[in-house]
């Protein structure tokens, strides 16, 4: 790799600049971590692998930290200094021991554009193009799980930074495994990325509920729900969002709603439906899809056990009365 | 056999009861609704999602219990809590959520109001205190503020009216919810005009007018038969949680009074005559046509609790918050009385009766060195009990109170009856019934069908449990705390509002 190289493909991004320093400086001494997907050879095994690298900063410069719209799944693993950081213009104070994950779309700039002093480990991970599912093929996730992992870190967008102890002795195995490339690396690797998404989720459910207000835990994932009414909800990706087993959930969803999980959901589902059916202009299709029926007949039956009315008598019902109240 | 059916709209679930028609439970559903704060004075409820859950719990009692046990309803009889608000537009379709009592968003709208001449003489007529709760003051903030959804507005409900309106097609609000509204004239039962003109509105776009025994109305057909009831069955308006409270806890003599400690709680009685209370802190509600609910609520009962204990007690599994108040009031009982020296005011939700502030906040008072954790639990329950009390005094400046009775998850704590017989130092009954709305709906029900003569005799049914007496000496150490208690919330009175304008906060 020649310094050459790197200035032009990137010069403007921070980073690039820090490293180049780091290489002016001690030239000679590369124990600087820098991997790139299309550059270095550790990562040709891993095309999912954009990005590996350590990054120092000891001096502060003005626009060293610029905002930076994310096209992948970014980790940023804080080991030394504190980092001033906005993510999507919300301002995050990110200490050794944190870890702050961005999605696609999300935004990260340094408060004021400035990179603190201070380092930090950073992973990129590439989303599968045009697929519903952040982990492309490589991860060892089933189905099921990585609609989980999907779930929890879409809702944590609002709250991506958590304390994370485990991450960086888990990104320093990481590491090792790619540099050395033993038997069995190549399984490892993955096995570890998967470790360290399954943790950070795991983390952002314990922090997002307190494990002791079940009524506010309760009432986080109703909402969560609620702006996703459409999908398929399983009372183990419910049960995965309030970070307690599947039993623990369905009993204590039933003692403390008087519904199990399933049919708690079925009333938000019908209440949202009875608003849009209401209103004039959804087809009972679209309905029943928005709200989460997997067929029109699905959601007739359902309504209809429940009201008395099949949706479009009670659609026409409700538009009688509207013109007999004018 | 026959049966009545009580339908509660409460601030968090939906509880549906059944009862032969001598007064005996037959049955009993409950399911939660949510309540949602996009913004931090707001508190929404979604009235689509409290309809279903009603018929959803409605229907299961009825098929696994009622008809199981061959039963037949001869009534179902409504209650709900006060001050809820439902804008709807010209189609009966709602404009948003239904805003709830605990909603504070109306402040600036309040305080406007409140201790002006206008505000005197709406009270003395509506019989509401000027506060954000009352939809009175909700309207004219929906004036002020979202003027789209005010102009839109055909009709203001309550969640009850328009519950009712979606099983029958009335639109119609009874008289004791409208009295807890601040715009019905308590002693002519009409909208009051000068409460329209605040609020800006005219009595066209309120429902009509009922009493509580109005029952002129059917279930829609598809109802009837999806919940397999007959034409027949009487469908009885009723009255609010907290009148109907108060009647199931069977408090008619002139010398009793009634206190309710769930999340909330209320200081109550009854009688026939409106309190004309000169500092405004009692309300006047109806329950019927000659009989009247005074009293004052406070926001802080039985969610103080619960907050403690989920920030401080030990829970040894998950979630498992009610087992760590097991274990702090055990913890609790065993401090004497005044817990050596610590007070605590309790106004974490900001305070209605008896001081209406919306910022008060929270406060311990006289921590040393020895206290600890079981000093803190005790100093809680006694603050949000020594707030009952000043609540009763304010009362006792209007009327004799010999006795009390007591319902509510928090106020049947026998640690917390015992307490309040001693700062009250009179008797203190518990209720056989633990659900004394669920009681008085059946109560009314009951009167309406004719198997009681009236109200009066109806509430000599309900049965006392068991009487607390005072302890003197325990009632002579809460007087001198309770001094305390008392200075410290008016000397705090300015350094709340302080705190509240304070940005960070």
């Amino acid at each position: 790799m020649t310094v050459g190289a790197l200035g032009i493909t990137c010069l403007n991004k921070w980073y690039e600049r820090i490293i180049l320093f780091a290489l002016f400086q001690n030239s000679g001494h590369m124990n600087q971590l820098d991997l790139r997907q299309g550059i270095s050879r550790e990562l040709t095994a891993f095309p999912h692998i954009l990005e590996i690298s350590l990054v120092k900063n000891s001096t502060i410069q003005l626009n060293s930290f610029e905002n930076e719209l994310v096209d992948c799944i970014c980790l940023y693993i804080v080991t030394e200094g504190k980092f001033d950081w906005l993510i999507d213009r919300k301002p995050y104070a990110v200490y050794p021991g944190d870890l702050a994950v961005l999605l696609p779309n999300q935004c990260i700039s340094g408060e004021n554009n400035i990179l603190n002093i201070g380092s930090f480990y950073l992973i990129k991970i590439a989303v599968p193009p045009s697929c519903k599912v952040l982990l492309g093929r490589w991860s060892l996730l089933n189905n099921k799980e990585k609609i989980s992992v999907n779930q929890v870190l879409n809702h944590s967008r609002g709250t991506p930074v958590v304390k994370l102890k485990e991450a960086q002795s888990l990104f320093q195995s990481l590491v090792a495994e790619l540099k050395n490339m033993e038997v069995g690396a190549q399984t490892l690797v993955n096995h570890m990325l998967d470790q360290l998404l399954i943790y950070t989720c795991r983390q952002l459910v314990r922090q997002s509920n307190s494990r002791r207000d079940f009524p506010q835990t309760f009432l986080n994932l109703e909402q969560i729900l609620r702006k996703d009414l459409a999908h398929q909800w399983t009372v183990e990706e419910m049960a995965v969002l309030t970070g307690m087993g599947t039993t623990a959930f369905t009993e204590k969803v039933r003692s403390f709603s008087g519904f199990s999980p399933l049919n708690y959901l079925i009333n938000i589902r019908i209440s949202e439906a009875i608003k849009m059916l209401k209103r004039k202009e959804a087809s009972l299709t679209d309905i029943a899809y928005a709200t989460g029926f997997y067929s029109s007949q699905h959601f007739s039956t359902t309504f209809k056990k429940l009201t008395g009315y099949t949706p479009s008598d009670f659609r026409k019902n409700n538009q009688a009365e509207q013109h007999q109240r004018s | 056999m026959n049966c009545i059916i009580t339908i509660e709209l409460g601030t968090n679930a939906v509880r549906v009861f059944a009862f032969d028609l001598q007064g005996e439970v037959i049955g009993f559903q409950k399911g939660t609704y949510p309540t949602f704060h996009e913004q931090p004075d707001h508190s929404e409820q979604d009235p689509e999602q409290m309809f279903i859950t009603m018929l959803y719990v409605l229907k299961k009692l009825l098929n696994e219990v009622v008809y199981t046990k061959k039963f037949e309803v001869s009534c179902i009889c409504f209650s709900s809590s006060m001050h809820s608000l439902l804008a709807v537009d010209e189609d009966g379709i709602p404009l948003g959520n239904a805003i709830t009592w605990a909603d504070n968003r109306g402040k600036i709208e309040a305080a406007t109001l409140k201790g002006t001449p206008l505000g005197d003489t709406i009270y003395k007529a509506t019989g509401t205190p000027i506060h954000p709760m009352s939809p009175l003051v909700k309207i004219a903030w929906l004036r002020n503020n979202d003027p789209e959804r005010f102009k839109l507005t055909h009709k203001f409900l309550s969640i009850k009216s328009y519950i009712i309106q979606q099983l029958t097609g009335s639109c119609i609000i009874d008289h004791s919810i409208a009295s807890a509204t601040g715009l019905m004239n308590i002693h002519s039962l009409e909208w009051d005009s000068s409460a329209l003109d605040f609020a800006g509105i005219t009595a066209a776009r309120l429902p009509q007018l009922v009493p509580v025994f109005y029952s002129d109305m059917k279930l829609k057909r598809e109802y009837q038969k999806s919940l397999r009831l007959l034409p027949s069955v009487r469908i009885l308006i009723g009255s609010s949680d907290g009148c109907l409270a108060t009647l199931g806890a069977g408090v008619w003599d002139k010398g009793r009074a009634t206190i309710t400690i769930e999340d909330s709680g209320a200081f109550r009685v009854i009688g026939t005559e409106v309190l004309d209370d000169p500092g405004q802190q009692l309300f006047n509600y109806r329950l019927t046509n000659e009989l009247l609910v005074s009293g004052g609520p406070t926001n802080n009962g039985g969610v103080i609790l619960e907050w403690f204990a989920n920030q401080f007690g030990e829970l040894s599994t998950e979630y498992d918050s009610e087992q760590a108040l097991t274990g702090l009031i055990r913890e609790a009982s065993i401090i004497p009385p005044g817990s050596n020296g610590l007070l605590f005011l309790p106004y974490l939700l900001g305070e209605r009766a008896p001081i209406w502030n919306a910022n008060a906040r929270g406060c311990y008072f006289g921590l040393n060195i020895r206290h600890e954790r079981k000093h803190m639990i005790r100093a809680t329950i006694e603050g949000i009990l020594f707030e009952m009390f000043s609540i009763g005094k304010t009362l006792e400046a209007h009327r004799n109170i010999e006795s009390l009775s007591i319902n509510g998850s928090f106020a049947s704590i026998p640690l917390c009856t015992q307490m309040i017989a001693d700062m009250f130092n009179k008797p203190v009954n518990t209720l056989i019934h633990g659900n004394s709305i669920g009681v008085g709906a059946y109560l009314l029900s009951a009167t309406d069908l004719g198997i009681y003569p009236n109200l009066e005799q109806a509430s000599k049914q309900v049965r006392m449990h068991q009487t607390f007496l005072p302890d003197p000496k325990a009632h002579e150490i809460y007087k001198q705390y309770f001094r305390i208690f008392e200075n410290l919330t008016k000397k705090l009175g300015t350094d709340f509002d302080d705190l509240a304008a304070l940005p960070t906060n």
